[in-house]
């Protein structure tokens, strides 16, 4: 029996760590439940943004999501990588590490792009062993995410969430449901984000991601540069119901408003917790910006540059 | 892994493999999805046509094949440029978006990223510069000079985001000018000085940093400053409290620092400065008095190093 979030506690509602906040979270030290960082801004830094993490993670519990890991890649595991990885999460002691399910290049390329993999047994064998490689590397389970994603291929043979299940089942591996990617993925590729919801392994599910995305009226792009649609909050009602509670952070990775705004807009998971509550509907709008089609400004998630400051 | 191409939706070992490797050429084809359906790059892993494409790649209800695969060309160069229009600012400002974005283009097809961070992603663009300058005549020489000025601005961007986010003196105790110069000046011979790791040096053949400051003070929407001609510049960077710092030097300056920051003996490097310059010398002992007072209050050192 697998226990809930696989043992791992409840770290409430968190807010994900962007350089355009550190002054203000030096400044006000807010009530916040936990952070996530980006761990590629901070393996490697030895100025600022990590000073602040240091200071951060001496009052709030951490989480680490990367965005290389790209253990779907067929190119060999990145071990550079995960030593520096695994030297931050010596330092700062993160509740648990995530990255995607996707492949970032090959050849020694990297697209710093989360690239979505076919779904069949093939691809399946290869990140399973590969994840037990980090797995046993790092000395911990790893926690995957379902990235957003524009494209299907011909050669899948199963569901996304068939897929993930099999994967985490197969892995012994978390996963960081994340429900915001779930609809932009399901209006991608026109399934039903509630069955994908539904038939999650619900234990593994560690931690969730809100978000916002941008409506090119054909599809729908990741983008983070917005308030959680209502749609989405119906999505995580339903998997906060099914999971029986899990972490829960939002992303905020452009247009990024002042940090009260951005926790505010994750307080607002609370409406959602309960499931005797009516869904919140309307309250919080139709927020999803909205564009008349594919445009070079919708930019999908991640994009994470540190700023130089300089006088 | 075996490199054969293999066809579409082919089930074998090495499927996933050319099916990336395919991918990749297609979405980082400078000329878009189309262009790179029909590169070699792309034909060498998955031999499909523009045609074939829904063999590899399904349709949605909205969009075709191609369309879908557009979203992660136009998101391959969009991010990327954006980090390079940050890490290079005063390069973009400089060119305007259009002639930056066409040379960030041309630089991400002959170095494409393979860090696992984005800070590395502009490592040789003051290289590529150079490489494809357009001014070069029927010999190879160059024929104008402002090629020339954008390599030193790439050159004095890419220190200042090594400088940013590299190692340096907060939260300790750097060397204090009273230290410094209430040494017996006998022990000068003998004594070095430590240099801060966030500490650079540069030369430049352009007054970059007093463009960058002019620059920076220019409206966005402002036409940037006429390009300066040529004059030799130096530069010494450093950081406090994790912000970068800008200190201008004179060649005599610069020639010291890096005697010093080199490893040299007080007394050898100014000596080695006083051999090679015209300066009167007891000025030069006035103004090493300044100099030092200056050095020490940005932090330039973090203390004395052993004697040999």
């Amino acid at each position: 029996m697998i226990p809930p979030r696989l043992g791992h506690v409840n770290l409430g509602l968190g807010v994900g760590l962007r350089t355009a906040h550190f002054p203000y979270l030096l400044a006000h030290w807010p009530a916040v439940d936990w952070f996530e960082i980006i761990s590629e801004n901070f393996i490697d830094s030895r100025g600022r943004p990590r000073y602040v993490l240091d200071q951060l993670a001496e009052r709030y519990p951490i989480v680490m999501h990367g965005v290389s890991l790209s253990i779907g890649s067929t190119d060999p595991l990145n071990f550079d990588y995960l030593t520096r990885l695994k030297r931050l999460a010596d330092a700062i002691g993160p509740r648990w590490i995530s990255d995607h399910l996707c492949w970032t290049g090959v050849l020694g390329l990297n697209a710093h792009d989360l690239l979505p993999v076919p779904f069949n047994d093939e691809t399946l064998r290869h990140v399973v062993e590969r994840i037990r490689v980090v797995q046993d590397f790092l000395g911990r389970r790893l926690v995957l995410e379902n990235p957003s994603s524009y494209v299907t291929f011909a050669n899948s043979t199963m569901s996304e969430w068939e897929f993930l299940s099999r994967m985490a089942e197969e892995a012994d591996c978390g996963l960081l449901l994340d429900v915001n990617n779930v609809y932009v993925s399901s209006v991608n590729h026109d399934f039903d984000p509630e069955e994908y919801i539904d038939t999650m392994p619900h234990a593994r599910v560690v931690q969730c991601h809100l978000a916002g995305h941008t409506d090119c009226v054909t599809h729908l792009i990741d983008t983070h540069d917005n308030h959680v649609v209502p749609r989405v909050w119906e999505l995580y009602r339903r998997a906060h119901r099914l999971t029986g509670g899990m972490s829960t952070l939002l992303e905020w990775d452009a247009s990024i408003p002042p940090f009260p705004v951005v926790h505010a807009e994750v307080l607002k998971a609370r409406q959602h917790m309960d499931a005797t509550l009516e869904p919140a509907g309307d309250r919080d709008g139709a927020w999803s910006k909205s564009v008349s089609g594919p445009e070079l400004s919708a930019v999908p998630h991640p994009l994470h540059l540190i700023g130089r400051e300089v006088q | 892994m075996n490199d054969e191409p293999a066809g579409p939706g082919k089930g074998d070992s090495a499927s996933l493999s050319s099916l990336q490797r395919w991918m990749q050429a297609v979405i980082m084809h400078p000329d878009g999805v189309m262009a790179g359906t029909e590169s070699e790059g792309a034909r060498q892993h998955l031999d499909v046509s523009p045609g074939q494409l829904e063999t590899v790649v399904g349709r949605s209800r909205n969009l075709t094949s191609d369309e879908r695969l557009e979203i992660y060309h136009n998101a391959y160069f969009s991010r990327l440029l954006e980090c390079l229009r940050n890490i290079y600012p005063m390069v973009a400002k400089t060119l305007g978006e259009e002639a930056f974005d066409a040379l960030a283009i041309g630089y991400l097809h002959s170095y494409p990223s393979g860090s696992y961070t984005l800070d590395r992603l502009g490592d040789n663009f003051a290289r590529y510069l150079h490489e494809s300058r357009p001014d070069l005549d029927d010999s190879g020489e160059p024929t104008e000079t402002w090629p020339d000025f954008l390599i030193d601005l790439a050159r004095l961007e890419w220190n200042i985001g090594e400088v940013f986010d590299g190692p340096g003196v907060e939260g300790q105790t750097t060397l204090g000018a009273e230290q410094l110069l209430g040494m017996d000046a006998n022990r000068w011979p003998e004594v070095r000085l430590t240099p801060a790791p966030c500490l650079r040096l540069l030369s430049f053949r352009f007054p970059v940093n007093d463009y960058f400051t002019s620059l920076r003070d220019v409206d966005e929407d402002a036409e940037p400053p006429a390009l300066p001609g040529p004059a030799e510049s130096w530069l010494a960077l450093s950081r406090r409290d994790f912000v970068v710092r800008r200190h201008a030097l004179e060649r005599a300056q610069h020639r010291l620092l890096t005697s010093l920051a080199g490893g040299q003996t007080i007394g050898a490097a100014i000596g080695e400065l006083a051999s090679t310059t015209s300066v009167d010398f007891d000025r030069l002992a006035e103004e090493l008095r300044d100099w030092f007072h200056t050095w020490t209050a940005a932090g330039f050192f973090t203390g004395l190093g052993d004697p040999l």
